[in-house]
């Protein structure tokens, strides 16, 4: 059995055990009820976006070292699924924010970070897209997938000193305590799990060679 | 006889001195993009009093567009006239990066002072700390001009270059803005924000200069 069939199989299984979790064993969560559901599709989602960042400028970098375009492949392909998660991401984020807090955007750091990386993934997409020759357009975007890298600590430490957050606490608090239902850690465990599996099953789905006039 | 590369930046930013003195076409375009983006801004509010949260605001994204005038023509001359294998034969990436740099931050705060002015102007702003707006105007169009030149870099060779800059380059100036226009609502005599965000941008200002060092050398030499 192939890898790629391996993969589907456990996506498969893995997802309908998230589903059955999440509609039938999580219990309603203090403050909000069952609306707590969205989480387990949103958080996910929001990872594997970073995730995919992350792939894609390391993707990048792995390109400018070797020049070897199945690199500038990968980079694009992860690209171009963090930028389908992080807009999944973005609007399960902002149904829940209409849900719980009664807007649908009020620029909360969280939305914010999570807006930024949309923008980045839109900037490096569109750079792809402005770039005629093969090996300029992988350099130019490694070299701006790795650039843009550098906003991250921005992100994570210095924007939520900037504006007060309703945004729920992460799964492990500020004193560094998980402060969650043993039920929903383990199905939000699952659930980050399978993301990641729908990420690398996508990965490998759209895995092909190069164009013939794209290698070196 | 080998040249030391402070040099070679200074013969690179002499180089873009005397090409802008010479193109004041550019230098005229760009100073009425930055005076019609505000004009548009002050006609807009017409006169009405506004927090100074929302004039910091206000005058970073005029400052931002206008900028955009600058930073979009950074290898303009060379790409145009044709001349940008020669740069690259006699120029080393460092030479040219810090020395377009350079001039990149020149001509911003060449942008930037006529504007702050015509913003406090137009806008009837009462600066409470014009020390700190100063320095905040330094930090900022130094990030401007540290990532605006990578940015005018990686756009070489793209077919719709024009409105590719401010794309590639805002979410990269967020870490500088967001701070800024705190800390300029401050200057602006709003509520002070805390100065170690000053420091914060300081230090993106060099991850910037850094990491454009380091990228720079990627795109500048083909395969």
């Amino acid at each position: 059995m192939n890898v790629k069939k391996t993969l589907g199989i456990l996506l498969a299984l893995l997802t309908v055990a998230v589903l059955y979790a999440v509609f039938f064993l999580v219990p309603p969560a203090e403050g909000l009820g069952y609306y707590v559901r969205i989480a387990f599709f949103h958080i996910p989602m929001a990872w594997v976006s970073v995730l995919a960042f992350l792939l894609s400028a390391w993707w990048g970098a792995m390109y400018l070292r070797r020049r070897d375009m199945r690199f500038d492949a990968l980079s694009a392909r992860s690209a171009k699924l963090g930028f389908l998660f992080v807009l999944l991401a973005t609007g399960s984020g902002a149904v829940f924010s209409k849900l719980t807090w009664g807007a649908y955007w009020n620029w909360d750091p969280r939305q914010t970070t999570i807006f930024v990386l949309l923008l980045i993934y839109g900037a490096y997409l569109t750079l792809r897209a402005a770039m005629g020759e093969a090996r300029l357009r992988a350099r130019a975007s490694a070299v701006y997938a790795l650039f843009s890298f550098l906003t991250v600590p921005f992100l994570v430490f210095i924007l939520p000193r900037l504006y007060f957050s309703l945004h729920p606490s992460p799964v492990i608090n500020g004193s560094g305590s998980i402060d969650m239902d043993t039920s929903m850690l383990l199905t939000l465990l699952a659930s980050l799990a399978d993301g990641t599996l729908l990420y690398a099953f996508l990965m490998a789905e759209g895995k092909k060679e190069p164009r013939k006039e794209e290698t070196p | 006889m080998k040249s030391s590369p402070w040099h070679d930046v200074r013969l690179v930013f002499l180089k873009e001195m005397k090409s802008a003195l010479r193109f004041r076409a550019a230098w005229a375009a760009m100073l009425m993009f930055a005076l019609t983006t505000l004009a548009c801004v002050s006609l807009a509010v017409q006169g009405g009093a506004l927090s100074p949260r929302l004039l910091a605001a206000l005058y970073w994204t005029v400052l931002f567009f206008a900028s955009m005038a600058g930073i979009d023509r950074v290898f303009e001359a060379e790409d145009s006239s044709g001349t940008l294998l020669a740069l690259r034969v006699y120029g080393s990436a460092d030479a040219v990066l810090f020395g377009k740099l350079l001039y990149t931050f020149s001509l911003l705060l060449a942008l930037a002072i006529p504007l702050t002015l015509a913003f406090l102007l137009l806008m009837d702003v009462t600066v409470a700390e014009p020390l700190l707006l100063l320095l905040l105007v330094l930090l900022g169009c130094f990030g401007l001009a540290a990532a605006g030149t990578l940015v005018a870099a990686l756009g070489l060779g793209a077919s719709v270059r024009g409105s590719l800059a401010p794309i590639l380059l805002m979410p990269l100036m967020l870490p500088i803005f967001l701070p800024a226009i705190f800390v300029t609502a401050g200057a602006f005599g709003g509520e002070a924000a805390s100065l170690s965000f000053l420091l914060g941008m300081g230090l993106y200002d060099a991850v910037l200069t850094v990491g454009a060092s380091v990228l720079f050398p990627y795109l500048w030499y083909a395969d």
